[in-house]
């Protein structure tokens, strides 16, 4: 027999498994009700059912480059109509867990995103780095409040000034260095994790697909998953089709298009700052025009009427929305069919975190509060570390995990049965 | 006799729509039987308190001693139509004339010609029927409880909870059987999720504290002479002693299956593989131990996917199995005789065993789990077969995270290097082929029953000391009946436990209440005289006419109960407790000599002569006599007509307690008479045979060739003789086959040669 596999069942993984959200896997009896309910499932070796058996046998090796667990947009209809209660939606989305902790070094950050008891080390660390940011700069300032006005291209304190947060806390030497870097290391580090999450993927057999022409270059499939899946969120329209399904659906587009919408908008500020202001005006000395212009629309605090502060706003009332649909959908899960686990309740919190102080920031700037504007903007900044420096091993993660895997499953002709022509 | 009749004609449930009943009342007042018959009568309804108590009336004043009910089947209102000592006899004009009746164009009207048929026939049938008076032995109330393991620990102590003494006869030293060497048992009681102890200390102390159950250790059953309700049984417990015995509860129940069928997958040949049995006694014993360095097992893999050993396996097919010496012509003079008992085991007991050897797969993967911290338990399985709430124990192993299980067929079991054994199996869950390493390996114990070695009941009877046909069941002493788990072929033995079919100790505790309850209804039904099964209630019993006796054998050899023994001539000498009243006795006898009050030859062949037979078949019609068993064609044929279904109106039925008892001579006299053609209609014989009293339908087809053969002597096609088989539910095929065999042999062959003599 040239095509037996030995198995090595592995009692400890079952175990951890267990523990990171797929407690009830024992329970599967096989009856593949979960593989045939599912509408992204492909037709050969569907998914969840073989997971399920792989789960119980504690098989590490397949289960850990497995790239099924990213098609899995996690609906939760297996989950609904498992005749045991086995709950394989709530598997898969362990498997993702296990992911997240696992593909991006360093470990130590996965292993601290893997429990809440280790939330404070998560918070700590951004809020420590900007009290002492806020300390430091209320010593120079001489008040932790302060008041600004303009003069020319700084801010000076003045006590009939404007709450102005880069005056506290100055883009030039502490938020965007900082965040600068925690960006780079992070992109860093997801790179790291992409790499291993191919060579996993690499390493499984491939199915021969019989009349399939060349296989298309992992580019091309790319961006057919960003055009596709990413930006017209293709397949997760198509997974569940209940209205608890479509509220989610709707709820996910509206906050993928709001934090869009807030990248826009940051990049634009960082544009404006860095290229208008600081290359073109400050290094090359033009004046006026182009660079006039590029240097106004990154310039903060702007005003109200701004079409970048318009959509800045327009994406934190879209991201509230989605938020709200997606909370109410994830509090009102059937816990004996589905659960949410710490890495759910997590990104929701600090996404929750983000959209909160953002706009109490604004809200409280606008009114002239700076006892309650400062501190919220404080935890703004350490709510949006919380988010971007722990991206690769939480659970937004998938951002990017499941785009490369759609993207190589596109190229290796891994499609939902309803996909195939 | 019935020598004053009664008449009774329903006009109701369609009767009086489709007929003239005061036609048929004129008809049967003027019959040939009229000087006996005193009254005749129509009634609006027969069955309402009404038409009751008019027959009642009737009976009272004119001294009535049988009534003819023309109205309904006899299968429905029997309830109802019950008189005391009074004989009743039922003529089925509903389903049988009314309902069915098909018109023929070319021979129209023929509605009230079958019943007055069936009105004639049954005056004759009832005129020719008397009253059994069985005698009522004086039966013995003890029952003998063989096997002292959990089974007929469990029967003896439900016998004496209803007040019967107990005599427990067990082989070995000590009580308790196979329970007493197991660690733990299946789940006995709710939730059904844990394993438990068998409890059997507990049942053997309540048996030997019991005042009513005798116990005989190190005893063995000698003989069991006699029949139910008067046995005497010789036990041997260090002397022989004879005891009085009313019935018998087999409980000897099983033995670990020979290993050597195991040898394809490594038994034998590699030391890590063990049998369940083994393993169960190294649990018991205190330790899991890998039999080749003593060392405590990681991992235990249970394989109970046997295919590897069940493929082309049969009965006496295997080496292990010595070839069994020819009997000699005759026993030396002063010799016991020898009796000729195949071993009945095969590697197929392994299958039979399914059920069980999941259940001990999951019990024994408990006890890793239990025993040795961190390890892992495998079982991969053919079919995991837990059914009813023991799916409850299958859960809570499947919820144990070192419990890992699939359906897998084991391709090959060798071993490692390093003392492990590598376990290849295909068409896994896991994938189609793959290999896995355990440090034990545990292959099933097939459960086979002590019957598959030896007779085991030792009766002294004609036919043998133990079951016949128990190749059938591969030695399982299981029940021909489907609805009746404990019933056996000998009345009076009561089955119950691992001897009857491979089962849990649940189902076991079950079993012995069930086959006690057997076993008292056959006592209290011998001393009143009656069947106990499947006639159960009949008082009826053969009567022997030894003068015309020709000592020719055929109903000792043929009765499939062993009812009857013989002395040295050969002259039968009935056993009524032994008796199943089905008749088969009176079918045999070229003699007649057999016969019952009730039910005999001539009171069947008369009334298949009352049957008119006109002298043109193309102007009145053709005749076809239907002989049909009562418990599956009957039934069919009343559902038949319940539902609509019509059929030939040329043919006229007769039931008979089983196509086992139709005597040749019916065939004869219906030819004889002209009727053109003759069908017997039972049910299912072979291996998957239906037939209530085992043998019936397939001696009767056996006599058929014989009858078809003397036809054909006096000229008469063999074909006009046929019989159908049925089952009770096949109502949708019997018009066809009546309509068939009309149009293929009557049509075929035309008018019978003897019409009109």
């Amino acid at each position: 027999m040239s095509n037996t596999v030995r198995v090595q069942p592995d009692l400890k993984f079952v175990q951890e498994l267990q523990q990171v959200g797929g407690e009830s896997l024992k329970k599967c009896y096989q009856c593949a009700t979960c593989s045939v309910a599912c509408p992204l499932s492909p037709a050969d070796a569907p998914y969840p059912r073989k997971e399920m058996v792989w789960a119980q046998w504690g098989l590490k090796d397949r289960l850990l480059n497995d790239i099924d667990i990213w098609l899995c947009h996690n609906c939760g209809t297996c989950s609904d109509l498992c005749p045991r209660g086995a709950k394989p939606g709530d598997l898969l989305a362990a498997l993702r867990n296990m992911a997240y902790r696992n593909l991006a070094k360093p470990s130590i950050i996965g292993t601290w995103m893997s429990s809440s008891k280790y939330l404070p080390i998560l918070f700590l660390i951004p809020a420590i780095l900007y009290m002492a940011i806020w300390n430091m700069r209320a010593g120079v300032l001489g008040t932790a409040f302060p008041l600004f006005v303009a003069n020319g291209h700084e801010w000076k304190v003045a006590a009939d000034g404007v709450i102005v947060f880069g005056g506290l806390f100055p883009g030039d030497y502490f938020i965007d260095p900082i965040f600068g870097a925690v960006f780079a290391l992070m992109v860093f580090c997801f790179a790291g994790g992409i790499a291993s999450l191919l060579k996993s993927f690499e390493s499984m057999p491939r199915t021969f697909i019989v009349g399939r022409g060349p296989e298309p270059s992992f580019l091309a499939c790319l961006i057919d998953t960003l055009k596709s899946e990413v930006a017209q969120h293709s397949r997760f329209k198509n997974c569940g089709q209940e209205e608890k399904d479509v509220q989610r659906f709707a709820g996910h587009l509206f906050v993928f298009y709001a934090f869009l919408a807030l990248m826009i908008v940051t990049s634009v500020v960082a544009m404006g700052h860095w290229f208008g202001a600081w290359f073109l005006e400050h290094i090359m000395g033009l004046e006026g025009g182009f660079a006039g212009l590029i240097a106004w629309a990154g310039h903060t605090p702007m005003p109200l009427w701004s079409p970048v502060k318009l959509l800045a706003n327009a994406g934190a009332v879209a991201l509230v929305y989605g938020m709200m649909k997606l909370t109410s959908r994830r509090t009102s899960l059937d816990a004996s069919k589905s659960t949410s686990n710490w890495y759910d309740w997590y990104l929701i919190t600090v996404i929750w975190g983000i959209a909160l102080t953002g706009i109490g920031s604004e809200i409280f700037r606008l009114i002239g509060q700076p006892v309650l504007a400062y501190p919220t903007y404080y935890l703004h900044l350490v709510c949006v570390f919380m988010l971007i420096a722990y991206l690769p091993w939480s659970k937004l993660g998938h951002v990017v995990y499941r785009t490369v895997a759609l993207a190589y499953a596109r190229k290796i002709g891994r499609l939902p049965m309803g996909e195939l022509n | 006799m019935a020598e004053k009749l009664g008449v009774y004609i329903c006009a109701g449930c369609d009767i009086g729509k489709s007929l003239n009943v005061d036609e048929l009342v004129d008809y049967a007042k003027k019959s040939k039987l009229a000087s006996i018959t005193p009254v005749v009568k129509h009634s609006a309804v027969l069955c309402s308190p009404e038409g009751k108590a008019e027959i009642e009336a009737d009976i009272a004043a004119n001294g009535l001693d049988g009534v003819v009910l023309c109205a309904c089947s006899p299968r429905v209102k029997w309830d109802i139509f019950q008189f005391g000592a009074v004989q009743v006899e039922r003529v089925n004009l509903r389903e049988q004339c009314v309902w069915s009746y098909k018109e023929d164009p070319k021979v129209p009207n023929q509605m009230p010609l079958i019943a007055k048929d069936y009105i004639r026939m049954g005056m004759m049938k009832l005129s020719k029927s008397r009253v059994p008076a069985p005698e009522m032995p004086e039966t013995f109330q003890t029952i003998l409880v063989l096997g002292g393991g959990f089974t007929g620990l469990n029967a003896a102590l439900e016998a004496a909870k209803i007040g019967k003494d107990v005599v427990l006869v067990e082989k070995a030293p000590a009580l308790g059987g196979k329970a007493a060497t197991m660690y733990k048992s299946f789940p006995l009681s709710a939730p059904f999720t844990k394993a438990e102890d068998t409890g059997i200390a507990g049942l053997i102390d309540a048996v030997n504290a019991n005042p009513k159950i005798k116990v005989f250790t190190s005893a063995e059953l000698v003989s069991l002479e006699g029949a139910p309700g008067l046995y005497t049984a010789t036990v041997n417990a260090g002397g022989e002693q004879k005891l009085e015995i009313g019935a018998m509860v087999l409980a000897t129940g099983w033995v670990p299956g020979d290993k050597t069928f195991l040898a394809p997958m490594g038994y034998g040949s590699i030391k890590n593989v063990v049998t369940a049995s083994e393993f169960e006694a190294m649990v018991k014993a205190g330790e899991i131990k890998r039999p080749s360095d003593g060392q405590a097992p990681g991992v235990v893999a249970f394989l109970t996917d046997v295919s590897l050993c069940v493929q082309g396996a049969h009965a006496g097919s295997a080496e292990v199995c010595a070839p069994i010496d020819p009997l000699p012509e005759a026993a030396p003079a002063g010799e016991p005789e020898v009796v000729a008992y195949p071993s009945k085991e095969s590697a197929k007991h392994l299958a039979y065993s399914s059920e069980i050897t999941s259940l001990v797969a999951l019990k024994q993967a408990g006890y890793v789990r239990e025993k040795l911290a961190g390890s892992m338990a495998f079982v991969l399985y053919d079919h995991m077969m837990v059914p009813g709430i023991n799916e409850r124990y299958y859960k809570t192993a499947q919820d144990d995270a070192g419990i890992m299980l699939s359906k897998a067929t084991i391709t090959s079991v060798k071993q490692d290097a390093d003392g492990g054994v590598l376990i290849g199996a295909k068409d896994t869950l896991l994938g189609a082929d793959v290999e896995l390493k355990a440090d034990l390996v545990v292959l099933p114990t097939a459960v086979v029953p002590v019957t598959a070695f030896e007779p085991t009941l030792n009766l002294v009877y004609r036919q043998g000391p133990g079951f016949p046909d128990l190749e059938m069941f591969d030695g399982f002493a299981d029940s021909n009946y489907i609805c009746f788990p404990y019933e056996t072929r000998r009345t009076g033995v009561y089955a119950a436990g691992c001897v009857r079919q491979p089962m849990t100790m649940a189902t076991a505790r079950e079993d012995a209440a069930g086959a006690v309850l057997k076993a008292v209804q056959c006592i209290s039904s011998a001393n009143r005289g009656v069947a106990v099964h499947p006639r159960s209630g009949d008082m009826s019993f053969p009567v022997f006419n030894f003068q015309r006796c020709t000592q020719c054998k055929r109903c000792t050899e043929e009765c499939p109960f062993g009812a009857l023994d013989d002395d040295e001539k050969g002259t039968p000498k009935p056993n009524p407790t032994r008796c199943r009243r089905c008749g088969t006795c009176m079918g045999a006898c070229p003699e007649r000599v057999i016969s019952f009050d009730n039910y005999n030859v001539d009171q069947i062949g008369s009334t298949i002569k009352e049957v008119y037979v006109p002298d043109d078949m193309v102007a009145g019609g053709p005749r076809v006599i239907v002989l049909c068993c009562e418990n599956d064609a009957y039934p069919a044929l009343d559902m038949a007509g319940f539902r609509g279904k019509s059929w030939s109106p040329f043919v006229r039925f007769i039931p008979v307690r089983c196509l086992g008892s139709v005597n040749a001579i019916w065939v004869a006299d219906a030819i004889s008479k002209g009727v053109d053609g003759v069908i017997m209609l039972g049910c299912k014989y072979g291996p998957d045979y239906q037939c209530h009293f085992v043998k019936g339908s397939e001696l009767c087809s056996r006599r058929k060739t014989n009858i078809a053969e003397s036809l054909g002597r006096l000229g008469v096609e063999a074909e006009r003789v046929e019989q159908y088989e049925v089952s009770i539910d096949e109502y949708d095929k019997v018009p066809g086959i009546i309509d068939r065999f009309m149009t293929e042999v009557i049509t075929k062959f035309g008018p019978n040669p003897f019409k009109g003599y």
